[in-house]
């Protein structure tokens, strides 16, 4: 392994960490924004931003991410004395340092995809050094001597050696140490990142510098860390806290000496603790017993876990073979009942570990909100409610950009004016509210809700050229016509086209969930959302139709009945090629049923007889009619990504235990694509 | 000197660079998929991932044939997209010397709508090369099947099971 690979897994685990810190350093500005509009100061806000700050500076640093140092040093410095200073910030100190983390943000998004951070401009620094002008860094003491090796010195920052200087003037001591990551090291909890942490603990860090080295034995990757650090602390203590074997690997490279003692009059920094170290204990302390994982490695494990479903249906399938052979399985099938059981208990454990909190969805709306008030001049309220619930991460990803979407929507174009609203005898302030709660153990209920305009049926109707729809959900699927999101209907009808189509593929199509609108003109709009709370692995049914197996989601059937030939009601067919529908009654009601074979173009020698399959579809029933039912069981729901091979009612495939991929269908979308007059299955070839 | 797989289709002999190919795998038929293009014969799972399966015969609009032994499909990525192709049969892997290729004729770039973008003499064969990017890339990835099937006159909207 070579010395830059080595670096790239830090890397990951940097841009990891660097997100957590800057979603801290936006929600404590806004705390400390929502304080000062209130006329109150947030002192303790001040002191976590500056904390993330501090840690985002001293981590890109030892990445050698320059541009996020340059930054982040800045505001760091600024927020120091703020909070020495008892913690106010001025309006434009708090725009100036949001561009600053938003700037912070561009830079790690660039990194994650692969790409370099861009230098930050030059008027972003001059903005953020005008305000830390009162804190002007004290020019380094010429006398300082760091008895460093030069190549070390020239990648240290002014401002590095300038708290060096400062920190042996307040007669700290400084060191070097130096760290080699290794597998035995690591195996015994020894990485960078612990060593970082435990050595903040009783050190404060100047600077983390990877260099290149020759591979041996002592740096089996080729890489060491420099660490350079100030500490009142023994060496005893440093080697112990970092764990370093032998005194060796600490060197130091200057202490005060009595010529420096005319620098007594600066003022000793004392970041490391702020609060003193007590407090740093128990914010370590309570990070302990948490691991921050890749969402890659969970999915390691599900793939995994897949792998083993897959297997035990092939063996099941063997044992019901040997069953038909006359053989006595009865123990091997009480062993495999165990295997399901555990293999459950497996899935609901990795499960567990993929959830994340729904709060964390919504922590950063508020910063969305604010900077959308500010580029449309309008002014919004927004109440967030979250609960406790939790949904899985890959679910949560795919469900941010929805809500991006539909909160942009709300404040651009549904919430109007101030001007106008108090013309329409509204308060200036438009409120947006989100909530978000689980609905049952399987569903997350999201909705979105404006007290703007309102969504013009007629208007959007005009559009679309289509008739004026009669109800919400007639209106939803003009809303989300893929092209309907021409500039001129977001401002002429309320603006609700934009991005709808995209909502809704990623609501119903990508994640088998659902999509409402309810809209009362002059009143407001809102969008409601049920999406699962996991997806990948489900309990299906497995049936058969024209000779093709296929399986469906149970949490999607309402229920499979018997199809009675005799009791058919035939719907006339139109010669367009589209299916026959058929009525079926049900408790009484009629029951529109499709065959599914008649959709798909399959061959069936059956006709009319078989189970059908009933969904619901925005409250009402559809069946579907098929050859027959095979069971039910678990199934690994892996997606079908090529866009050549996406197709409308097919949410993606499985592994029944043949090896073969079988299709996973979503009914509900595709009595969706077929009644919402999609022409794409209807004509014929 | 670059690595080559080469396959055959129709009597033709192809090659496509080895470091665009993920693996080869003999072929039993796929999953339809229905309003799939007529040129997809449908889905199979190839390293736990759901991947079309592209036949390169209906693609090149040669005659389809019946599935056989010597059937091969080549797993391929290009611009994050992986793709099998499958392929008459597959039995080698070439050292081909680069600067070699030559530009192919417009005859056979035309009859191959530009798949082929150069061929490759070698002894007394005639290999030629396929231009990936331009075999898995003309749609765009926003496309729709849908769409895809208005633009290919020749497809089925929704394929019939063989």
């Amino acid at each position: 392994m070579t010395g830059p690979a080595d670096l790239k897994e830090f890397v990951a685990a940097y841009l990891v960490e660097a997100e957590e810190h800057l979603t801290v350093a936006n929600t404590q500005l806004l705390a400390i924004e929502s304080a000062q509009r209130s006329g109150d100061t947030n002192p303790r806000a001040v002191r976590e931003t500056f904390r993330s700050l501090h840690t985002i500076k001293g981590l890109s640093a030892m990445v050698g991410i320059e541009p996020v140092v340059a930054i982040a040093h800045r505001m760091e410095n600024f927020l120091r004395d703020s909070d020495r200073s008892g913690g106010a910030l001025p309006q434009p100190a708090i725009d100036a340092l949001l561009r600053g983390v938003h700037a912070i943000e561009q830079r790690i998004a660039a990194l994650s995809r692969g790409e370099s951070a861009a230098a930050p401009s030059d008027e972003l620094l001059a903005t953020l050094d005008s305000l830390g002008l009162a804190a002007a860094p004290v020019a380094p003491t010429a006398s300082a001597v760091l008895d460093l090796d030069p190549t070390i010195l020239a990648k240290l920052a002014p401002f590095e050696v300038d708290q060096l200087v400062r920190g042996i003037a307040a007669g700290r001591r400084a060191l070097r140490a130096e760290f080699s990551p290794s597998p035995e090291r690591a195996a015994q909890g020894l990485t960078i990142n612990s060593v970082r942490e435990r050595l903040a603990e009783v050190a404060e860090l100047v600077r983390v510098l990877p260099r290149a080295v020759p591979v041996s034995p002592a740096a089996p990757g080729g890489l060491c860390f420099v660490l350079i650090l100030l500490t009142n602390s023994s060496d005893e203590m440093i080697t112990e806290a970092v764990g370093l074997d032998g005194s060796s690997s600490l060197h130091c490279i200057a202490r005060d000496q009595p010529e420096h003692s005319a620098g007594a009059e600066l003022t000793p920094i004392n970041e490391a603790g702020l609060d003193g170290a007590e407090d740093r204990m128990i914010d370590t302390h309570s990070r302990r017993g948490v691991v921050r994982v890749d969402v890659s490695r969970l999915d390691d494990a599900m793939e995994g876990l897949s792998a083993l479903i897959v297997t035990r249906f092939r063996l099941a399938r063997s044992i019901a073979s040997l069953t038909e052979r006359g053989v006595n399985t009865r123990e091997l099938s009480e062993i495999m009942n165990d295997n399901a059981r555990q293999l459950r208990d497996l899935r609901a454990a990795i499960v567990r570990v993929r959830m994340v909190p729904v709060a964390e969805l919504l922590e950063r709306i508020p910063l969305l909100v604010r900077g959308l008030q500010r580029s449309t001049n309008r002014s919004v309220r927004l109440e967030l409610e979250s609960g406790s619930a939790e949904l899985d991460k890959s679910v949560s990803e795919r469900l941010f950009p929805v809500l991006v979407h539909l909160v942009r929507n709300a404040v651009d174009h549904a919430i109007e004016t101030p001007d106008e609203r108090r013309r329409r005898n509204k308060p200036e302030e438009g409120l947006l509210r989100i909530t978000c709660g689980a609905r049952s153990n399987t569903r997350l209920e999201l909705t979105v809700s404006d007290d703007g305009r309102g969504i013009d049926r007629a208007a959007v109707a005009k559009k679309a050229a289509r008739a004026v729809p009669n109800d919400d959900a007639a209106l939803l699927d003009l809303l989300c016509i893929p092209g309907l999101s021409t500039r001129e209907i977001v401002t002429t009808t309320s603006g609700r086209g934009m991005g709808m189509e995209i909502v809704k593929r990623t609501i119903v199509d990508q994640l088998g969930g659902e999509l409402e609108v309810h809209t009362e003109l002059g009143q407001g709009t809102t969008f409601t959302l049920r999406v699962p709370l996991t997806i990948s692995i489900v309990d299906a049914f497995s049936f058969e139709c024209g000779e093709q197996r296929f399986v469906v989601p149970v949490a999607m059937v309402d229920e499979i009945v018997e199809v009675d030939p005799s009791a058919l009601v035939h719907v006339p067919a139109n010669d367009d090629g589209s299916p026959a529908v058929d009525i079926i009654s049900r408790r009484g009601v009629a029951v529109p049923m499709i065959q599914l074979a008649q959709v798909f173009r399959l061959k069936t020698k059956r006709n009319r007889a078989g189970k059908a399959i009933v969904v619901r579809r925005a409250g009402s029933p559809v069946a579907f009619a098929v050859d027959r039912m095979l069971g039910q069981q678990e199934v690994v729901i892996r997606p079908i990504n090529d866009f050549l091979v996406r197709a409308p009612g097919v949410s993606g495939a499985t592994d029944l235990g043949d090896g073969r991929p079988t299709l996973v269908l979503d009914l509900v979308a595709l009595s969706a694509s077929l009644s919402a007059g999609s022409q794409m299955l209807a004509r014929t070839r | 000197m670059k690595l080559h797989v080469v396959f055959s289709l129709a009597g033709a002999e192809y090659a496509l660079p080895f470091d665009s190919v993920l693996q080869m795998e003999t072929y039993t038929g796929a999953t339809l998929v229905p309003g799939a293009p007529a040129f997809v014969d449908g889905i199979v799972t190839v390293r736990g991932l759901v991947v079309p399966v592209l036949d390169l015969r209906t693609r090149f609009g040669l005659p389809r044939i019946e599935l056989n032994l010597d059937a091969r499909i080549i797993v391929s990525q290009c611009a994050g997209r992986v793709v099998a192709l499958r392929v008459d049969s597959a039995r080698e892997v070439l050292k081909l010397d680069v600067d070699k290729h030559q530009p192919a004729p417009s005859i056979v770039s035309e009859r191959s709508s530009g798949f082929v973008h150069a061929v490759h003499p070698l002894g007394n064969r005639l290999l030629l090369l396929i231009d990936l990017p331009k075999l898995l890339g003309e749609n765009s990835h926003d496309l729709q099947p849908s769409h895809l099937l208005e633009a290919d006159g020749s497809a089925a909207l929704l394929q019939l099971p063989s």
